[in-house]
């Protein structure tokens, strides 16, 4: 849980701009991404977010644990589209008598795809580097996100960090008496812990309610208040898209 | 070129059984605009009734909505555990789609399922925004729904509890497995034909996803056991007993 994101300082220029107007920017990069056929694009808005998660002082470590996942999942896709896909050949590997063929056009492909996801997940991890969860909420809400939805949000995410801590406790303590020694012992604790889980979701949401309906709630929650949007910040994301957009079409 | 076999094939290897699997979310990026589109116009209709369902019920039950949050946060984490895959020599996480299916009905469970997505994808970088609609209709739609109805079918053949939550456990995770490789297929094939690339993704990923099914299926049975024993009342309340079965 220590690679979420709200852990990371949010002091810096960033922060500061309207989570709306940042939805806004990625949002648009995003699609200029999805919607490009070429690899020039998406290399450059990742160098670009690149550069801004350096200037935020994103930790290496958060930094690598972030793109781990997308980075092997790009891996996997480009070498199913070079051995499995396309059908000039590049070269040929011989694995215990198994001939495997690589193939260009498929390298072009599984490059475009690997192109496009390290290009999506670094938009989104400006976006998350550096926006605050009750931001980004006030922000969903300002573009009509129904507001069951946004609740349930909240209340998820408030509690997720409570119940990660029980999670916590709950496994030290079987790892402790072994229940994590050999595989059977291991599933019967998974089962309890995620079982206990359960339980305590049950509790808290009792408690929870209660606590609240004595503090006035019917059954829906005050969300925040936008302040105006500044004109400098219109301004500046008009120009951002502008330039990207520019880019995109040449 | 027998220079370059080595890397190349240990680099293979590498890919499929070192680094962790996350092969349920499908990563921000994969699909293009076409298909990103395509599935969240599928998953959107599931999440609208999932949506008015909550409002209906948290009208004549004021906890039903902090309810259905800390499900959300429990699901989030369950799908979050790296658990180990002896086969594979790898780690995966469950779904916990087909659980939630069973206690809060599969209505909800997309509902629940799309809130742990997007805060997944927004603040972990685990499944994506553009592939959010592709995530909920393979974990949230066809896990849930594959759970609960599983669940519901084993049981009225007279299975157990914990039997039943097992192979609900199981075909839900199979379920999603299945359908997210339909995407992924559909979304990276381009020109090429789409089944030979299916049954290649499938292939890929059997060394993870048949032990985790089996292993998805045993947590769902411990987390039905435990709450049978221990809040039988909760089950009941949730029309996963019937009151005559809870004693």
């Amino acid at each position: 849980m220590e690679i979420f994101s709200e852990y990371i300082r949010k002091d810096h220029l960033l922060s500061q701009v309207d989570a709306r107007i940042k939805l806004i920017v990625a949002f648009s990069v995003l699609m200029m991404v999805l919607s490009y056929k070429g690899l020039a694009f998406p290399i450059m808005v990742t160098l670009f977010c690149l550069l801004l998660c350096a200037k935020m002082k994103v930790p290496l470590r958060l930094f690598i644990l972030r793109f781990s996942e997308p980075m092997f999942i790009a891996g996997v896709v480009l070498l199913l589209k070079v051995f499995f896909s396309g059908e000039e050949v590049l070269f040929s590997l011989d694995i215990s008598g198994f001939r495997l063929s690589a193939h260009r056009d498929g390298l072009a492909d599984g490059l475009l795809i690997a192109g496009r996801i390290i290009g999506s997940v670094s938009i989104m991890a400006v976006l998350g580097f550096s926006t605050h969860f009750t931001e980004f909420i006030a922000g969903l809400s300002w573009f009509r996100c129904p507001k069951g939805f946004i609740e349930i949000m909240m209340f998820a995410y408030r509690y997720i960090f409570v119940l990660l801590e029980d999670a916590m406790v709950i496994y030290g303590a079987q790892k402790n008496r072994l229940g994590y020694s050999n595989i059977k012992r291991g599933l019967n604790s998974f089962g309890t812990l995620a079982g206990s889980l359960t339980l305590k979701a049950f509790e808290h949401s009792q408690n929870t309610a209660t606590a609240m309906v004595q503090r006035g709630y019917d059954g829906s929650m005050p969300m925040l208040k936008h302040k105006a949007f500044e004109t400098a910040e219109i301004i500046g994301s008009v120009l951002l898209i502008a330039a990207m957009g520019f880019i995109w079409k040449i | 070129m027998k220079l370059i076999q080595i890397p190349v094939a240990c680099f293979i290897l590498s890919m499929f059984f070192v680094t962790d699997a996350h092969a349920m979310h499908i990563s921000e990026g994969i699909l293009p605009l076409n298909w990103a589109a395509f599935w969240l116009a599928v998953a959107l209709p599931f999440v609208a009734y999932g949506l008015w369902k909550m409002k209906k019920m948290s009208s004549i039950d004021v906890s039903f909505k902090p309810l259905v949050g800390l499900m959300t946060a429990v699901v989030f984490i369950i799908s979050c555990m790296p658990i180990p895959v002896p086969t594979a020599g790898t780690c995966s996480h469950p779904c916990a789609t087909g659980i939630s299916g069973i206690l809060l009905g599969p209505a909800m469970s997309v509902l629940i399922t799309s809130v742990a997505l997007l805060i997944q994808a927004l603040f972990l970088a685990h499944g994506g925004l553009s592939t959010w609609g592709a995530d909920i209709v393979s974990m949230g739609v066809i896990g849930s729904f594959t759970g609960f109805l599983t669940f519901k079918a084993f049981r009225s053949f007279g299975a157990g509890i914990a039997a039943a939550g097992f192979m609900a456990g199981l075909f839900s995770d199979w379920a999603t497995y299945l359908t997210t490789s339909v995407e992924l297929a559909s979304g990276i094939s381009g020109d090429a034909p789409f089944f030979p690339l299916f049954s290649k993704i499938v292939i890929a990923f059997i060394p993870t996803q048949l032990p985790l099914g089996i292993l998805e299926g045993a947590m769902t049975a411990g987390m039905l056991r435990l709450l049978y024993n221990k809040r039988p009342d909760l089950l009941v309340k949730m029309r996963v007993l019937r009151p005559e079965e809870a004693i």
